[in-house]
This record gives C-alpha cells, sequence and structure tokens, in this order.
C-alpha cells in the first residue's frame, strides 16, 4: 500500500491502519530513539513520538516519505527529551566478543597471515537455521554501543541512505562510516568463528 | 597497489559506494588479483544479508498501541 492510501485510512482514524503503519516503522523509529537516548528511555521517546505523530498527522504534507517524516519526528522527540545532557559520541568501541579482523590477521607487508577460510553456508537463510548461530548473532549485536547498533540496524535492516543516518542522529558522516565498518566487522568475525568452530 | 590489509580498511565503504573513483579502481584491480580478499567480499556481503534477515523482535502492544493511536485520532475529529 502506498502512503498515500495508508494516510487517507489514517486521517479517518482506522484501527487496521494504524496497526500497519506501527508494525511498518516502530522498528526504524526504535532504533533512532536507541541510538539518541539509550536503551533506558528509547520506548518512552517511541511511545511520545506516536503521539506527536497521530497530533501532527493532518499536516502531512508529503514533502518527504511517510518513513523519513515519522523518523524526523521521532529524533526531534528524542533530542528534545535530551535537552542539553547530550551523550558523547562513543567512538571508542566496546569489545565484542569475536573481535573485529584486527591487524594480527596480516602480515607486515598488509597481506593475509590468516585469511578467510570458506564458510559451509553460503546464503542467510541457511544460516540463520542454526539456532545457537542466531543466539550468538543477537550476543554480538548486544555487545555494540546504542549508537553503533543504530546506525548499523538503520543502514542494513531499514535500508536508510548513510546521509539520512547522519542527520537524524546529529552525527558527521566519517562517524557513521566508521561506526557501521566496525559493527559490520564484529558480525562478520562472529560469523567466521562459528563457521570455523560450529561454536558461539 | 592496496595491500589486503587496506581493502578491508576500505571494505564497507567500497559496499556502500562511498569510496571516489580512483579508490574505487583500486579496490577492483585489487580484487582482480586477490581470491583472499574476494572471499572476505563475498562474506562481508553475507554478513549484511544476514543481519537484514535475523527476525526483529516482536511487538507484542502492537494491537493495543494502534487500538490507542486510533481512538486519539478520531477524538480530535
Amino acid at each position: 500500500m502506498s502512503d498515500t492510501d495508508l494516510l487517507d485510512r489514517l486521517l479517518t482514524g482506522e484501527q487496521k491502519a494504524y496497526r500497519e503503519l506501527v508494525a511498518r516503522y516502530q522498528g526504524a523509529m526504535r532504533a533512532v530513539a536507541y541510538a539518541i537516548v539509550g536503551s533506558r528511555h528509547a520506548d518512552e521517546v517511541v511511545q511520545d513520538a506516536w503521539l506527536a505523530v497521530v497530533r501532527s498527522l493532518a499536516g502531512f504534507q508529503g514533502r518527504s516519505s511517510l518513513k523519513t517524516w515519522l523518523l524526523t519526528i521521532t529524533a526531534n522527540t528524542a533530542k528534545t527529551r535530551l535537552k542539553h545532557n547530550r551523550r558523547e559520541v562513543l567512538l571508542d568501541d566496546l569489545a565484542a566478543p569475536h573481535g573485529m579482523v584486527g591487524d594480527e590477521r596480516f602480515a607486515d607487508d598488509g597481506h593475509w597471515l590468516l585469511a578467510p577460510h570458506a564458510w559451509h553456508q553460503d546464503s542467510p537463510e541457511a544460516l540463520l537455521t542454526e539456532d545457537e548461530l542466531r543466539d550468538c548473532l543477537e550476543h554480538t549485536l548486544a555487545s555494540l554501543s546504542e549508537l553503533q547498533a543504530s546506525v548499523l540496524v538503520l543502514r542494513e535492516r531499514q535500508g536508510l541512505e548513510l546521509e539520512a543516518i547522519c542527520n537524524l542522529l546529529d552525527i558527521s558522516l566519517s562517524n557513521a562510516r566508521v561506526l557501521l565498518h566496525r559493527a559490520r566487522l564484529k558480525v562478520f568475525a562472529t560469523l567466521e568463528h562459528f563457521e570455523e568452530t560450529g561454536q558461539c | 597497489m592496496l595491500t589486503c590489509k587496506e581493502l578491508v580498511a576500505h571494505s564497507s565503504d567500497y559496499l556502500d559506494g562511498q569510496l571516489t573513483l580512483r579508490q574505487r579502481l583500486a579496490v577492483r584491480a585489487h580484487l582482480a588479483m586477490c581470491g583472499n580478499c574476494r572471499r572476505f567480499i563475498r562474506q562481508m556481503k553475507l554478513t549484511q544479508a544476514v543481519i537484514r534477515q535475523m527476525p526483529e523482535d516482536e511487538l507484542p502492544e502492537l494491537d493495543a498501541l494502534a487500538e490507542r493511536l486510533a481512538q486519539d485520532r478520531r477524538n480530535q475529529g
């Protein structure tokens, strides 16, 4: 269903339309809130953002996509909540369970010392059939900082462009690139470890 | 010539289309010569696909929230 069709139904107060709206966008909204206010207040911010969305719905002009509009409201709600207590952008990496393809993998001349091995599975579906690996990946994602986890989710799961992520979260493009790259390497390292050892 | 270590450092920017033309050509030239790095990039793409397809948390309060928002909207007239 297009944004316009959905919007018409939302304006009439149709419950099914709200169900669809929440199911479609709450994950992305939560990731934005999580990045800005942290896990403790993310759910409250999302709730407040939904109320603001309903209040402003009639004024939605369609200049941006519905998703961009919802995420902007969420980011603004989160920033208001935060007021002057803006947290430092955490670029320092927290340790991940399986590291992140560090210097020890390379010889002094920059060539691979420990090159990647072939993996047993070559599709995401096949990899994700293993319950233990799913748990292991959850563990790795939980080890990321709130900001880093959100950048990863917004880029990979929600398909946002890097520039959109930077605007929502008030971070520079270079910060976003570093956060995303290190997050991916951590997940990569977990997959690689599991493929080599069969264990988490 | 790019080293394998440099290729790994540029890999996300390569996948996100954030490299300059010159850097992109350097990455492609390296990949044409280096099977280990071709495998690494393949596995990074698979890593992205795995993250994309990991099941999301359920939203237990979905119906209650939808009901409340719809009601709020109707109350506004």
